[in-house]
């Protein structure tokens, strides 16, 4: 017997399902702010001259980037407070899993934007008698946020998405609220339908305006 | 009344196993300038850049005004502000003004106020003939006009020595006059003056000294007459000869022995 679509069912649970796209553009937001921080300071700390500060910061980039984020997100859900004694809420731990997993692909990607300045840029500041950090201020880093500025609109992107994946500690965004009005309806096919339109709705005018950043940057380099 | 500006006392410089610098001596005094010349690979833009320590010597000692530039405990910002270097390749900061570029060292390093700053920049493009061009981004200006922004931003810190690397092979050729034309008034004024480059005419009509670099020792130097008309070394006269060949073959004016262009 063939499938019966039923999406009045869905329908109806819509506003429900939508009570959780907040809390994802939270996430979202939040964890972009709190990784452009931690990320900035890493790749400055990768730049250094003294290894005691760059070889904790390539372990922090390279360890994030090659362990999947669900198990650092459970990581930090279960075995940190085992370990610390702190305990935070889901949301918390959701949140400093987010930013932790992603500062480590924004600090490459700040890294690689700022030895992109060509060296003449960097001889030139010296040669004014600028110290390493007005260079930074004055010259580097306001060339390389230019460059940056595309790679950080496709981790926007994609950190949209993978905030689902927080759902499984419990935290009430937009996944976790589908999954809630599929097991209440059995409709699980239709709920994940909709919960795949609703994604691409939010993501895709933003996935073609970092297209145009990227076009942008090239035609004027 | 000598006043020695920069001196440098057997400089050696290797890059791995590649020994650029030789032990290298050196002295400049103040109001002097000084051109240095020789083959490609003879260690010119590395001697420079050692000066400023862009390049880090190997060994041997810089003294810049009497500070030792090379001492492990030199504040290097604050003795830089004294030399000024001027690059082939321009190195004018694409992101802020004609104008912005010349303020900069001023108002980030110095400190200065901004109208000061800003005052001091314009007469300084005044000077080098582009104040009409202060609010264009660099992009928009010929390579002739970025590097005499460039001489502009490195004279707005009131450097005591300037250095100049080569900054007009990167030129078209019809644009080099102009560049050349404003380090020479800089020379005129007084202003200490080491310059890297293969103008030879420059040499002969500026320079209080030329400086002949081979191999990463000075060969031979003295003043332009000495060197251009009556070198004493072998590798000095082939060196000039090769070059005569080339100043024939290309713009047909020939140079050295008591011709003048």
């Amino acid at each position: 017997m063939p499938y019966q679509w039923r999406f009045d069912v869905v329908w109806q649970a819509l506003p429900f399902m939508l009570q959780g796209l907040g809390m994802t553009v939270l996430l979202t937001v939040a964890a972009m702010v709190l990784s452009l921080a931690l990320g900035l300071l890493v790749s400055l700390a990768r730049l250094s001259k003294s290894s005691l500060v760059t070889l904790p910061a390539r372990a922090y980039t390279e360890f994030f980037r090659g362990t999947p984020f669900l198990v650092q997100l459970l990581w930090v859900y279960y075995s940190l407070p085992i370990l610390t004694g702190l305990r935070f809420s889901a949301f918390l731990s959701g949140l400093i899993a987010l930013a932790i997993n992603l500062g480590a692909f924004v600090a490459e990607i700040f890294r690689a934007g700022i030895t992109s300045i060509e060296r003449g840029q960097r001889e030139a500041a010296i040669a004014l008698g600028m110290t390493w950090w007005q260079m930074m201020r004055r010259v580097i880093l306001p060339q390389a946020i230019r460059r940056v500025i595309p790679p950080l609109g496709s981790i926007w992107v994609s950190l949209f998405k993978d905030t689902s994946l927080v759902s499984v500690i419990g935290v009430s965004e937009l996944m976790y609220q589908a999954k809630a009005v599929s097991i209440d309806t059995y409709r699980p096919m239709e709920v994940y339908t909709v919960l795949a339109v609703i994604y691409f709705v939010m993501t895709y005018p933003q996935a073609r305006f970092v297209d145009r950043l990227f076009e942008r940057h090239r035609v004027r380099a | 009344m000598a006043d020695v500006m920069v001196e440098v006392r057997d400089l050696h410089k290797q890059f791995g196993a590649l020994h650029v610098l030789k032990g290298v001596s050196l002295q400049v005094e103040r109001g002097e300038v000084v051109v240095i010349i020789g083959p490609s690979g003879s260690g010119k833009s590395t001697l420079l850049r050692c000066l400023n320590r862009l390049e880090e010597p190997t060994s041997g000692t810089i003294f810049i005004r009497g500070e030792e530039i090379t001492d492990p405990r030199a504040k290097l910002p604050r003795i830089r502000r004294h030399i000024g270097m001027v690059f082939q390749l321009f190195n004018l900061f694409p992101h802020m003004t004609v104008l912005e570029n010349v303020m900069e060292g001023p108002r980030t390093v110095l400190g200065m106020p901004r109208a000061e700053a800003e005052a001091r920049a314009l007469e300084l493009l005044r000077k080098v003939g582009l104040e009409d061009k202060a609010r264009n981004k660099p992009a928009t200006l010929s390579g002739g006009q970025q590097q005499r922004v460039a001489i502009a931003r490195a004279l707005a810190m009131s450097p005591d020595v300037m250095l100049f690397d080569e900054v007009t092979s990167a030129l078209d050729p019809e644009l080099v006059g102009e560049v050349l034309a404003v380090m020479r008034n800089l020379a005129e004024e007084g202003m200490t003056m080491l310059v890297v480059t293969h103008e030879m005419g420059f040499a002969q009509r500026v320079a209080d000294r030329v400086v002949f670099l081979d191999q990463g020792v000075i060969a031979e130097q003295g003043s332009p007459e000495q060197i251009f008309t009556r070198a004493q070394q072998e590798r000095t006269r082939q060196f000039l000869n090769q070059l005569h060949w080339d100043a024939d073959d290309e713009t047909g004016a020939p140079l050295g022995s008591g011709e003048r262009r």
